[in-house]
Formats: C-alpha cells, structure tokens, sequence
C-alpha cells in the first residue's frame, strides 16, 4: 500500500484542521477542541475501540450500540430505585457483558457468522428495550434529588477514555491474547490448528467490546442524566466508519487502535466543524457523508494503483 | 465473514434445512390461523401483500446487490444506501407534488435520484474500489443529509391522483400496492433467476475468479446490480409517498428489516444462496408474524425480539446442521 494511501485520513485531518482554523476564529480554541474531544470523541471513541477489537478477529459487532443502550438502562433504572451508585455502575456494566456474552455464545457456541449473530442480538436488545419501557418512553433524572455520581462520572471521563485507550493499545501491542486475537483476524484456520483457543477468545473479545461500549453508555447517560431507548444506535455506524477508516492506516489494511481514533477524530471534526462554519444543521448531514467519502476515495483508489 | 456458506459440500443438507424453513413457515401461519380466524381471509392476506410491498421492493434490491456481490459482508456486496434512498424519493415525490407539479415529473425525478444514488454507489465500489459496506454507508449519510434539507426533517403531506389511486383498492378488493409487489416480482424474478444476465450475476457472486476467466465484464454486472438496487429504492419511495400521504422522516429504521428478509432468504433456496425467490419467502414471512402479532393483540414491541430470535434459530440450525454434515 503506498503512502497516499497510508496517510490519507492523516493528510484529510490536517486539512480539515486547518481549513476550520482558517474559516473559524473559535475552532482553534482551547475551549472549543475541549468541546470536541468532550461531546464527540469521548463516547465515540470508546464505542469505537470495542469495534475495533472485534473487527480485528474478522468479526463485526451490529449489537455494539445495544450494549450502550442496556448498559445505560440498567445504570439508570438502579439510580432510579434509589440503589447505591456503586451498584448502579456495576449494573450498567453487567448489562452490557450481557449483550456480549450472548454474542459470544452465539458466535463461538453457535458457530453463527458475527454479522448474523449481532443482528439478531440487536434486534432482540430492541425489544427488550421497547418492553421494559412502554415503547419507548425515556427515563428522566434531571430533576429530583442531586445524584453525585453524575457528576463524578463527569468529571471522571476523560480518564476513562484514556483509560480505555490505554487498555485497548496494550492490550494489541503487549499482550499474548492480543497477539491471538490478530492471529484469529489473519489467519483463522491457521490459529485454529496452530491450537490457539480461537473461540474462547472470540468469546472474550466480544465481551470486552460490549464492556468498552458499556463505559460509554455510563458516561453518556450521566451526562445527559437520563435514559433515552435504542440511542445507543447512533454509534454504530459511526464506530463501524471509524474502525474502517482506520484500517487504512494500517500497513495491511487491518483494524488498529491508532487508525481507529484518527478516524474517531476526523469523525468528530466534521462534526464540529461544520457547525462552526455555519453550515446548516440539515446541509452537515450532507457534508459530513461527502467528507467521508472523498477520504474513503482518496484511501482506496490510491490502494488500488499500485 | 462469510453470511451462510456457499460452499458446495454443504448441498447435501439444503433439502433438510429447506424443509425446516418451510416447516417454520406453515407452522406460524397454522398457529395464528388457529389463533385468529381472520389471519387466513382473503382480505388480510391481501392486507400483508400490502404492506410488504416497500419492504419487498428493498429487499429485492439488496438481494440483487448481494448475488452479485458474493456472500462475504465485508469484501462482497451490501447496500446499506436503500433505506435513506427511500427517504429521498419519498420525500422528492411529497416535496414535487406538494409544489403543483405533476405525477408524471415526480415519478420521474423520484426514478432519477434513485438511479443517480445507484450510480454513486456503483462509482464508489465498482471504480474507486471502496469496500461496499463502506461505500454504502458514506452514500446512505449523504443521501439522508440531502432528504433532512429537502424536508427540513418534517413531515411533507402531499396527495394527488396517482398516490390515491396507489394506497386505494384495485380489482377483487386487493390493494394495489399488493399488485405492484406481485408485479415487481414478476419482472425481478425471472430477470434473476433465469435471464442469462441474471445467471451471469450469480456467477459473479459465487466464483468471481471463474467468471473473470471466463470474459464476463465483472464491474459491469456489478455497477448495474447497484444501479438496480437505486431504482428499486426509489419505486419503494414512491409507494411510501402513496401508504404515508406524503413523506416522514425515520426512513432509516427499516434498514435492518430489509437485511434481515435479504439474508433471511437464504434458507428458502435450494443451494443455500440469495435469491429473489427466497427474499420474497422471507418478506412474506416478516410480513404475516407481524400481521399476526396485531391480529392476536400481541404487542409491537415483542416483532423485533421474535425476528431477532428466529434469525438466529434458522441460521444456528443452518451452521450446527452443517456441522454435522462435515462431521
């Protein structure tokens, strides 16, 4: 692959920044790059990682986003009948292991190709939502008694996000399950019979991607203080356009944690950079889809002429 | 990645899985037949018709999109661009008429964005060589920005004879949009299933080395799946325009549905591969569960969790069984 290739989300963010530089005097603010990294990149990124890992195994995960959303319901129904925030936070972490243990059980029990699998994990993780919330109905904690971990958890997510950064880097780049879970991704028939356990680490990589998705469920229903059903799903095709984006800043055109977040970035730049522009609400859908186009373009046909 | 193996050692078991998908099939149709004695009059079958026909349309579209693309989701064909192209066209369709402009010039246009989402999509993949899940999803994002500045993300109520004439009831008191399912059918499916063309596209999908070899123009079949896809697409708009008097947004939820009933297709054929014959099957079979549902007063919210379940119990059945085949 050569370098135009390579570099093309790097050489799209560079330009991007600074042209919003230029066309924006509040873009290259301290406050406003804050207000990037807070709003866009901070849930995007987590829920992007676990996608990440599991497209490394040679999977996709469509359920990623319903781990955000069971993680966020069962944090917020504890807070709402008045359980500890320690359990509320555990809960919402249970019920995104949930989503992915199922997953895992399907995929690696069951044999069932990961695309069909999540799906249908998705389609059930709606239900259960649209259930146990009369259609749909969110649940408010705005108002009522003051709830610390709100803020806690507030304050606490950019720790969280590196945290997760952190774990996801090391996990890839230092350590002998990481080694496995890109060996799976390369060469799944080889791992097998190299006897690498390949489905208990699928398995354990589904998990961990629903844990990751989980984190972000928490963070985003304290900062938003309620549960709204079947949110989660804005992530997904955004997490799914990052990690692949990012596979184009891999030598071999594989999933990886540095790719993926430049693709969290670029993602959440547009965003942000539209809307300081000036562009209407309803024309940045617009743009945003052309952006990532022309980057996808600009990857994929320079991979092609060598 | 492969969605459901097309590999040819897994033949042998077709016949037990079709009989199985079969067997599922009559049986819920037996259960809400006994459960409500309405489900199986001619009126409500022609109901389900109806309301099956946008998913149909889309279904087929996908469907064509991924026997020429090959089974693999990740390096095959997908088009993930329908359901915000039956956004647009929809609401191009409502935007025109609510504008005094004519039906013929609104079909027109509506059948033009359409091809041109197609031809984008075909670009994208075909020559750009963006994987299509990828393609797609940029293209859907697109697409559903330019419906959001159409329709300012609201409701656009449009009427005209067409449209009436579309939701009204035809001949032997079936919808016509019932009709235009059977007639779309009927024009997709033998064009599929057995003109040389549509031969050549299953050849494509399945063994595009072999088909390469053989001289078969590999982007041209593929650009042209792409573009058949953006037409149907915009025909699916144009019956939404007519169920929904106009356009609304939120388009985008029937995306999954449309994936599952072109994926769910699979087990209706004879050698376990999409076909338009197969998608129906799954469409049909979408459509009464939730017919179904409504008739023995079972709640909305449980549809999705019982398309969840049965996705996973016919494709489990499909892997364990080949399993055992292989064993």
């Amino acid at each position: 692959m050569n370098r135009l290739s390579r570099y093309g989300v790097v050489a799209a963010l560079v330009v991007l920044f600074v042209a919003f530089s230029l066309a924006s005097p509040t873009f290259l603010t301290f406050a406003n790059l804050k207000s990037v990294v807070v709003n866009h990149f901070a849930i995007l990124s987590l829920v992007s990682l676990g996608m990440t890992l599991v497209v490394a195994t040679g999977g996709i995960d469509l359920s990623i986003g319903a781990s955000v959303d069971m993680a966020s319901l069962a944090y917020i129904e504890v807070l709402t009948q008045n359980g500890s925030p320690a359990l509320a936070v555990a809960a919402g972490l249970v019920g995104a292991a949930v989503v992915g243990a199922f997953n895992g059980v399907l995929i690696a029990g069951l044999r069932v190709p990961p695309f069909l699998a999540t799906l249908g994990t998705l389609f059930i993780a709606q239900s259960v939502q649209q259930l146990f919330t009369d259609g749909g109905t969110p649940i408010y904690l705005i108002a009522g008694p003051p709830r610390p971990i709100f803020s806690l958890v507030e304050m606490a997510r950019l720790w969280l996000v590196g945290g997760g950064i952190l774990a996801t880097f090391l996990l890839f780049g230092a350590s002998v399950f990481g080694r496995r879970v890109l060996a799976l991704g390369v060469g799944p028939a080889v791992a097998r019979y190299s006897g690498l356990p390949a489905r208990r680490d699928v398995a354990a990589v589904m998990v961990n991607a629903a844990l990751l998705a989980g984190v972000a469920g928490i963070i985003l229903s304290s900062s938003v203080r309620s549960y709204a059903p079947l949110s989660g799903n804005a992530y997904l095709l955004d997490a799914i356009g990052a990690t692949f984006l990012g596979t184009t800043f891999s030598a071999h055109g594989r999933a990886n944690v540095a790719g993926t977040l430049l693709g969290v970035l670029l993602l959440s730049i547009v965003k942000n950079g539209l809307l300081l522009v000036g562009v209407s609400f309803y024309w940045q859908q617009v743009g945003d889809g052309a952006l990532i186009f022309l980057v996808l373009a600009l990857s994929f046909s320079s991979r092609r002429s060598q | 990645m492969r969605l459901v193996s097309l590999r040819l050692e897994t033949h042998s078991l077709a016949p037990v899985l079709r009989v199985g998908a079969y067997g599922a099939f009559g049986l819920i149709i037996l259960v809400f037949a006994v459960a409500a004695p309405t489900f199986l009059s001619f009126g409500n079958l022609a109901n389900v018709l109806q309301q099956s026909a946008i998913l149909g349309l889309l279904a087929f579209g996908l469907t064509i999109v991924v026997i020429g693309g090959g089974g693999n989701v990740v390096q095959g064909g997908i088009d993930l661009s329908l359901a915000a192209n039956l956004g647009l066209s929809a609401a191009i369709y409502a935007t025109l008429i609510k504008n005094g402009q004519s039906d013929l010039l609104a079909v027109a246009a509506t059948l033009a964005a359409g091809l041109a989402v197609g031809a984008l999509n075909a670009v994208a993949v075909v020559w750009l060589r963006i994987l299509p899940l990828l393609a797609t999803l940029a293209v859907s994002k697109i697409v559903n920005g330019l419906e959001f500045v159409l329709t300012q993300n609201s409701v656009v109520t449009a009427s005209s004879p067409f449209l009436t004439w579309l939701s009204d009831v035809g001949p032997f008191g079936v919808p016509i949009m019932a009709y235009a399912l059977v007639l779309v059918t009927l024009v997709v499916l033998p064009a599929v299933q057995s003109t040389p063309g549509g031969l050549r596209l299953h050849a494509i999908g399945a063994h595009p080395e072999a088909a390469r070899a053989a001289g078969l123009p590999l982007s041209l079949y593929i650009a042209g799946s792409y573009l058949v896809s953006g037409i149907l697409g915009a025909l699916a708009g144009v019956l939404s325009a007519a169920y929904l008097t106009g356009s609304s947004p939120g388009s985008a939820d029937i995306l999954l549905s449309v994936v599952v009933a072109a994926l769910l297709g699979v087990v209706f054929s004879r050698r376990l591969v999409p076909t338009i014959g197969g998608t129906l099957l799954s469409v049909l079979f979408i459509g009464l569960l939730a017919n179904g549902f409504q008739l023995v007063n079972i709640s909305s919210y449980w549809i999705n969790g019982v398309q969840g379940v049965l996705i996973l119990f016919v494709v489990a059945c499909t892997t364990l069984g080949r399993r055992e085949a292989a064993a």
